[in-house]
């Protein structure tokens, strides 16, 4: 019975979410951040009661999410006017266009406590520096690996083929952003996935549209896929590394998550701070509560994702999650596809997209 | 001040602030997304320019035409669909209904979904479509399916269903009213002329109601073709709009000006259809003057 009700809680509270995140994308947000306000747009789980809660009521600052659902967001959202959000977190394949589009401000790293221990592969890495200067503090990082429902799926899949088996018609997903292609061109076996040239787009779309009658929908957001798991529309699909299987393992719904042979892509997080900000204050003393013990545990123990300060994430880690999470072995990540900017190329594959989820 | 200048002014005083708002929420948004239209696409975002290429892409290109059909051939039907449902229940309510207490509170009835959020009553679709969903657990433990279908939700149905449904009461609004103002002395006078029901129905009563109809059917086809929320919640990967395509379009494609483009597409499309059925209507007013 407390079963039944949890489940009916969370049921709710997703619902609440979607009608919310839906209501955010219908309304051009009005007004300003207020002073003693930090107001993120960022990813699902960023802004976790977990370790917000006692950031609040220890910074006295209030802190304010809007969530995106795919990292082309960003840009859309800081266009159509500022001064409303204080903090981003895009991945590494959008820090630069924030940096070069001019919506972001550089970090005075010298007001970030503990800046040396994170991993120098992310401290240096050319989506946050540019011009001698830091643009970003890298938070997260992981997988996006593919999951399947072990009551449904017999045999464990292993190759991305199975995303285009017709046994599974109609309960397979993908995420609904330009990683589609990037999945499409490792089956077609293009593995130089962030540098398509034309033709192997466009072999790209046919290989998504031929999929497409298999597909039951194509996923916006976290919430959205963890509810199509739960309600049985979706056995199969690509996912954000621990996050949405966690959350699914929470209502009893067995999945697994794999690497498939053809690969798969990494990602990394940087927190940055948008241009004009306001609300300097509290923006740093929310990058230093996400550098320390307290966010960067708080998105491991939440989101399951790896933490970017390989010194904090020592300190606050059991050794088993230190290595699960691949903290011990940076490597790891070279063996992901490790997410680029597109720059020019972006449109291109912006447009093959749209082109595949027009098709009929 | 003399009466005409006060008349003057208390005509501006009203006049002035629905005025304004039409000038300030519609002309100049309109006009500021006409020049956006002709601007160029440039990475990363665009630049103001004066071109026709925005335009011809959505001609020229497959996709964007696709999905226009798309959206004109699902309004259609949510249109018609309408129309099945809210036809019979406005007659009803009008001619058969004797109460008019009953009347009023069945016609409450059918109006009454309107105070409830869109996006609830969509959602709840969702739950009654889905492949655990309401009508397969039902259809399965009837025994008419041996194992639920994927064919209810995510697909192009799901949307003409869920559409249909809330837009019905837009659609038995007018239909409604139109039969309530037909003046009962004529379908009177049909009957004594000799013509039954159904002829009285055919020669009198619906061709005295078609203004309603018209409206109606307008109504739901403008307010369908401008959906994307049934797309989003209902719909799969076959079912992408004219306004989810507008919406990436100023959302992650950052593509303002096709997004423009589009819209002044279907603005003109929207316009066309109000203009032609306004027409149509009118001609029926000449007929039976």
């Amino acid at each position: 019975m407390i079963f039944f009700r949890k489940n009916i809680v969370k049921k709710s509270a997703s619902f609440i979410s979607t009608v919310a995140a839906i209501g955010v994308a219908l309304m051009p947000m009005v007004g300003f951040a207020n002073a003693g306000e930090v107001s993120l747009l960022t990813w699902e789980g960023y802004a976790d009661d977990s370790f917000i809660k006692p950031f609040e009521k220890a910074s006295g600052c209030k802190v304010l999410a809007t969530y995106v659902g795919s990292n082309d967001d960003f840009a859309a959202k800081l266009a159509a006017g500022g001064g409303i959000y204080d903090i981003i977190t895009p991945s590494i394949d959008t820090t630069k266009i924030m940096i070069r589009a001019g919506f972001v401000e550089p970090i005075d790293i010298t007001k970030i406590n503990g800046w040396e221990g994170i991993y120098p592969k992310f401290a240096e890495t050319g989506g946050i520096n540019e011009d001698g200067k830091v643009w970003g503090v890298p938070y997260a990082w992981g997988s996006i690996p593919f999951m399947y429902r072990t009551d449904k799926v017999s045999t464990p899949p292993t190759s991305l083929k199975d995303l285009w088996d017709p046994q599974y018609k109609g309960k397979i997903s993908l995420w609904d952003d330009k990683s589609a292609i990037y999945v499409a061109a490792r089956l077609n076996g293009d593995n130089n996935i962030y540098k398509l040239s034309d033709d192997q787009l466009q072999k790209a779309k046919s290989t998504l549209i031929e999929q497409k009658p298999l597909v039951r929908k194509y996923w916006a957001t976290a919430g959205e896929l963890v509810d199509l798991y739960a309600n049985g529309e979706v056995w199969i699909s690509n996912t954000w590394g621990g996050y949405q299987s966690s959350l699914l393992a929470e209502q009893n719904i067995p999945v697994k998550e794999f690497i498939p042979i053809e690969g798969a892509e990494g990602w990394m997080d940087s927190h940055m701070v948008v241009k004009g900000t306001s609300n300097t204050e509290c923006v740093y003393k929310f990058l230093n509560m996400a550098n320390s013990d307290l966010g960067q545990c708080g998105v491991a123990n939440v989101n399951g994702y790896s933490a970017a300060n390989e010194a904090v994430a020592k300190k606050c880690m059991s050794p088993e999650q230190f290595k699960t999470l691949h903290q011990d072995d940076v490597g790891y990540m070279d063996s992901l596809m490790l997410w680029e900017n597109l720059e020019e190329r972006q449109e291109a594959y912006m447009e093959i997209w749209n082109a595949v989820k027009a098709a009929n | 001040m003399t009466p005409r200048k006060r008349r003057r002014l208390i005509a501006i005083a009203v006049f002035s602030p629905p005025l304004l708002w039409t000038l300030l929420f519609m002309i100049v948004p309109y006009a500021i997304m006409f020049t956006y239209s002709f601007y160029t696409r440039q990475y990363p975002t665009f630049v103001p320019d004066f071109q026709f290429g925005n335009y011809a892409t959505i001609f020229m290109k497959e996709q964007y035409f696709q999905v226009i059909l798309r959206t004109l051939k699902i309004a259609t039907l949510v249109g018609f669909l309408s129309l099945m449902f809210a036809y019979p229940l406005a007659f009803f309510l009008v001619f058969k209904v004797e109460s008019q207490k009953v009347r009023t509170i069945l016609y409450t009835a059918v109006i009454a979904p309107l105070w409830v959020s869109y996006l609830l009553r969509a959602y709840t679709w969702k739950t009654i479509l889905g492949s655990e969903g309401v009508l397969n657990s039902f259809l399965v433990w009837v025994g008419i399916l041996d194992q639920p279908t994927d064919l209810f939700l995510y697909n192009q149905f799901s949307m003409v269903v869920t559409l249909t449904y809330i837009f019905i009461p837009f659609t038995v609004m007018p239909i409604y009213t139109a039969l309530e103002k037909i003046p009962r002395n004529l379908v009177e006078a049909s009957q004594d002329l000799g013509l039954g029901p159904v002829r009285t129905f055919i020669k009198v009563i619906f061709p005295l109601s078609l203004p309603g109809v018209l409206a109606g059917m307008t109504f739901t086809f403008c307010l369908t073709a401008g959906d994307f929320i049934a797309p989003f919640l209902v719909g799969g990967p076959d079912g992408s709009m004219v306004a989810s395509v507008i919406q990436s379009q100023f959302g992650s494609s950052l593509n303002w000006p096709l997004g423009s483009a589009l819209s002044m597409v279907m603005l003109a499309i929207i316009l066309t259809i109000i203009s032609i059925s306004d027409r149509l209507e009118r001609a029926g007013h000449i007929d039976l003057d």
